[in-house]
């Protein structure tokens, strides 16, 4: 026996608000995409915890798949990144702010 | 038993939740990724407690190991560049982290409703070969469909990490 | 029969079409015959279809216009003697004056406006003259009304002429209200809407209900004939040209509101109260008119202010109950006023426009056949012995005299001094005009050239103005009293006035002597020897003629009291409530919305945090929300 379930979920909820205010409340692109990383692991986590709850292996499935477009998002994500540092020389969100209305 | 494995897990959350909030309360970049490197490094462990052991090898290999590392190299590329200043607004935080705990207020309180805590769960594993033989029988189809987004990733990757001149330099060459 | 009623009221209304369709585009020539011959056409089917009376009253339907359950209005004549006679006169001296226009407006351009005017103006008075309907006789009232205001304000480029109409029509137009509910009132209590059949059925009345009706209808009959309080129009009105002069404001339209009473006579007559104010206001209205036209300096207004005069005179019969007196002196009244009136443009039009008396003078020499037309009509104004003015003026003054109410005898004493007031005003207006020097020497200034046919067509009228009153000569006198026989199947008319021959000689020999002794006085005051001693003794101190001239400062006291604080209500409605309440209003409602847009602009940063936030927000919300549902639902 191990833990139960509502406890798992707990954790992977406070690893996923964490990931979210980091998203939310920093500046650097950098963060902002390991507050989306963070937020991504707590599925997995909560994922993980439900498959065996309910013992079916779909849930781990998920999470595979969760990874592999992890790493997809990340390298495509940071190779944005880097273009767009090229083209401004700042990693600062606020100053991508053309849209203003 | 239940005890010995909800010790380990309790442990292993600790570690996993204090490493998450040093790593984004970073101002260096670096030390943020390590620390995530760190979370990782617990989370495949729970995931091993959890009865997924193949998922473990993965969480260090992909995630930690590639896509940490991914984050490294280009945070070296970019150099320290423009960044956030050294103390964050208060304002910045105050609202999103007030955000953040009631909204862990409120999935606690829905989630010891809707299931009682208490019984644990039944300790399984599932070994590789079962899981692997499970993903390719059941889930063939995402499966490619994950092989080609992984393959769209790279052509994109590829393309905007292209210097400009190059590009304009090879066109060049073309016309007759 | 039909057919001669029928032309007699719109033939001078197809004319006023042809004028305004047509007018500009054919030749002056054209439009001066149309018009005068439409009216003369009138007026010959006013004569021919005299005979047809001796068959009695008649009623004739020439269209229904509209329904609405019991209420019936339809465009009917009902001839009758009365009506007979009021469109013969109407007739004949609208023709008159048309033909004296085609003189007078000979340098106007405008004259094609001016002949529509005429003519509809003509078809609105028969209206008034022949309608039985109520809502018919409404229309014509409405329209002569209209016109005047549109003749008024003919050379409407003067903005004082135009001021004048506007001034004439509201007047008017608060009589008129009195009109409209009068015509409810007779619906509520009949349910018809015809004059005969209300005349027929005139003793069911009430006393209370018929003193409302004849108070209402005195009212509007003070606002159309230009009686106190309604009074301050007229004078003003004369900025129109003197033919409109003439024949609205002396023969026809003013004569329309006791010509109305007399219509309803038996109405009337079911109630001592109207018929004592009837009286009232028409005396009080002839001695106020008759000391402000002493003082007048400009021929018209003097000549309208003795219209207001002479119009209280036939008020007064009225009230006395003596219809018929009313009648045959505003059929003399008409004559004679249109005669001065018309003369009065010759004079100015030969002295190039000019208005002042105390710039004329000695015209007799130059003038003279001005002078003696001018002559004939004062001598009947001022009532002289031997003129027709004086029989009927002698007759009301009998009838007031003799009146079974003693309190009449007071105003018989205020008619007589007015009386006197009257002679005397008009001979001051000749002997200033025609006689002794005047103020700039008129043989200096040349003689504006006249056409023939301004004094040709007022031969006719002098002779009517001085003779016509003959028809109604009384007994005593060896008279037959046509006039009155011939009326005396009108209802509610007292053919003769059964007096003693005593009373007859007192209240004429009376009448006789004032008039010639106020004819002296003027001679004495201001005939070609002046006598300063008398003028002294008799003409007041400049603040009393002041106030004489302009007319007891009515026109100030209306001002102040009633046009001031209106504009000043209008005013503030205008700028406090309106522009500022309610525009006000709508314009701080509308600024909210671009309040609530700016408020939602702080969204739109623009920012990658700010979006992110957004989402963090919206999972709150949905958290909160479930967390709602499964604690509470």
């Amino acid at each position: 026996m191990t833990v139960s379930h509502g406890e798992v979920i707990m954790l992977g909820a406070v690893l996923f608000f964490m990931g979210a205010v980091c998203a939310v409340s920093r500046r650097n692109l950098i963060m902002i995409l390991i507050g989306v990383e963070v937020m991504l692991n707590a599925a997995g986590i909560a994922l993980t915890g439900a498959s065996l709850y309910w013992n079916a292996l779909d849930g781990q499935a998920f999470v595979l798949f969760i990874m592999a477009f992890a790493a997809a998002e990340v390298a495509v994500g940071l190779a944005l990144i880097v273009y767009s540092q090229r083209r401004t020389s700042s990693v600062n969100a606020d100053t991508y702010n053309l849209m203003k209305g | 038993m239940s005890g010995l494995y909800g010790l380990v897990f309790y442990m292993l959350a600790a570690v996993i939740v204090v490493s998450t909030g040093m790593a984004v309360t970073r101002k260096n970049q670096v030390h943020a990724v390590v620390y995530l490197i760190n979370s990782f490094l617990g989370t495949a462990v729970l995931f091993y407690l959890l009865g997924a052991p193949l998922l473990a090898a993965l969480e260090v290999i992909i995630y930690a190991g590639a896509i940490m590392v991914l984050f490294l190299f280009i945070i070296m590329t970019m150099g320290p560049g423009v960044s956030e200043p050294l103390r964050l607004r208060v304002r910045q935080w105050v609202f999103p982290s007030m955000l953040g705990f009631f909204c862990v207020g409120a999935a606690g309180l829905l989630v010891f409703r809707v299931r009682e805590s208490g019984d644990g769960m039944p300790v399984a594993m599932a070994s590789p070969a079962v899981f692997g033989r499970f993903v390719f029988e059941r889930y063939w189809f995402a499966v490619e469909i994950v092989s080609l987004l992984l393959f769209v990733a790279l052509v994109g990757a590829l393309y905007l990490g292209k210097k400009e001149d190059s590009a304009a330099v090879e066109i060049q060459k073309d016309k007759p | 029969m039909r057919t001669i009623l029928f032309l007699l009221v719109f033939l001078p209304l197809a004319g006023a079409l042809f004028h305004i369709l047509a007018g500009r585009h054919v030749s002056r020539r054209v439009v001066e015959i149309v018009a005068c011959s439409s009216v003369a056409g009138s007026f010959f089917m006013a004569l021919s279809a005299l005979p047809a009376l001796k068959q009695g009253p008649l009623r004739v339907i020439f269209l229904r216009w509209f329904e609405a359950g019991d209420f019936h209005a339809a465009m009917d004549v009902y001839y009758d003697p009365l009506s007979a006679v009021m469109a013969l006169m109407v007739t004949f001296v609208s023709a008159l004056i048309h033909v004296y226009s085609v003189g007078y407006m000979r340098d106007d351009e405008d004259y094609a406006r001016f002949f529509f005017y005429l003519n509809l103006f003509v078809f609105c008075m028969l209206v008034i003259t022949l309608a039985d309907n109520l809502v018919f006789l409404f229309l014509g009232w409405e329209g002569v009304g209209f016109c005047s205001y549109a003749l008024i304000g003919f050379w409407y480029r003067d903005e004082a002429n135009a001021a004048a109409g506007r001034k004439a029509f509201l007047l008017t137009r608060l009589g008129d209200v009195a009109f409209g509910v009068a015509l409810g009132l007779v619906f509520v209590l009949f349910n018809r809407l015809s004059i005969s059949h209300v005349n027929a059925h005139a003793m069911e009345l009430t006393a209370a209900s018929a003193t409302i009706l004849g108070l209402l209808l005195l009212w509007a009959a003070v606002g159309k004939s230009a009686q106190l309080p309604l009074v301050v129009w007229l004078p003003d009105a004369m900025a129109g040209p003197t033919p409109v002069s003439a024949l609205i404001h002396a023969a026809t339209m003013v004569t329309a509101g006791v010509y109305l009473l007399m219509r309803l006579f038996p109405v009337v007559l079911m109630s001592e109260a109207a018929l004592s104010a009837i009286a009232v206001v028409g005396v009080l209205s002839a001695f106020y008119a008759a000391c402000a036209a002493l003082a007048q300096k400009d021929i018209k207004r003097v000549l309208a202010y003795s219209t207001i005069s002479q119009l209280g005179y036939m008020f007064l019969a009225v009230g006395a109950g003596d219809v018929i007196g009313s009648m045959s002196f505003l059929l003399s009244h008409a004559f004679y006023k249109a005669l001065l009136f018309l003369a009065a443009g010759c004079v100015i039009r030969a002295l190039h426009e000019e208005h002042d008396i105390f710039r004329m003078g000695g015209l007799r020499g130059r003038l003279p056949a001005v002078f003696f037309l001018f002559l004939a009509g004062v001598l009947s104004l001022g009532a002289i012995p031997g003129t027709g003015g004086f029989i009927n003026k002698d007759r009301i003054l009998v009838a007031v005299f003799s009146h079974p109410d003693g309190a009449f005898k007071i105003l018989w004493l205020a008619a007589v001094a007015t009386s006197f007031l009257t002679t005397l005003y008009a001979f001051r207006l000749l002997f200033v005009v025609f006689l002794g020097r005047s103020g700039q020497s008129v043989e200096q200034r040349e003689i504006h050239p006249m056409p023939a046919v301004m004094i040709r067509t007022l031969w006719p009228l002098a002779f009517l103005a001085l003779f016509a009153g003959f028809v109604n000569l009384p007994a005593v006198w060896g008279g037959k009293e046509w006039l009155a026989g011939f009326l005396g199947g009108v209802p509610g008319t007292v053919p003769h006035l059964h007096v003693s021959p005593g009373i007859e000689w007192f209240v004429a020999m009376s009448d006789g002597v004032v008039a010639l002794a106020a004819a002296a006085l003027a001679f004495v005051l201001y005939g070609p020897v002046q006598a300063t001693r008398w003028r002294a003794v008799f003409i007041p101190a400049q603040t009393v003629r002041d106030f004489f001239l302009s007319g007891f400062y009515l026109d100030r006291l209306y001002q102040a009291v009633l046009a001031r604080p209106y504009m000043e209500l209008a005013r503030i409605l205008w700028l406090k409530v309106d522009e500022g309440a309610l525009d006000g209003g709508i314009a701080a409602s509308s600024r909210t919305f671009p309040l609530l847009g700016s408020v939602l602009r702080l969204w739109t940063t623009g920012r990658l945090s700010t979006y992110l936030l957004g989402l963090l927000v919206g999972l709150a919300v949905m958290l909160g929300l479930l967390v709602i549902r499964f604690y509470a639902g």
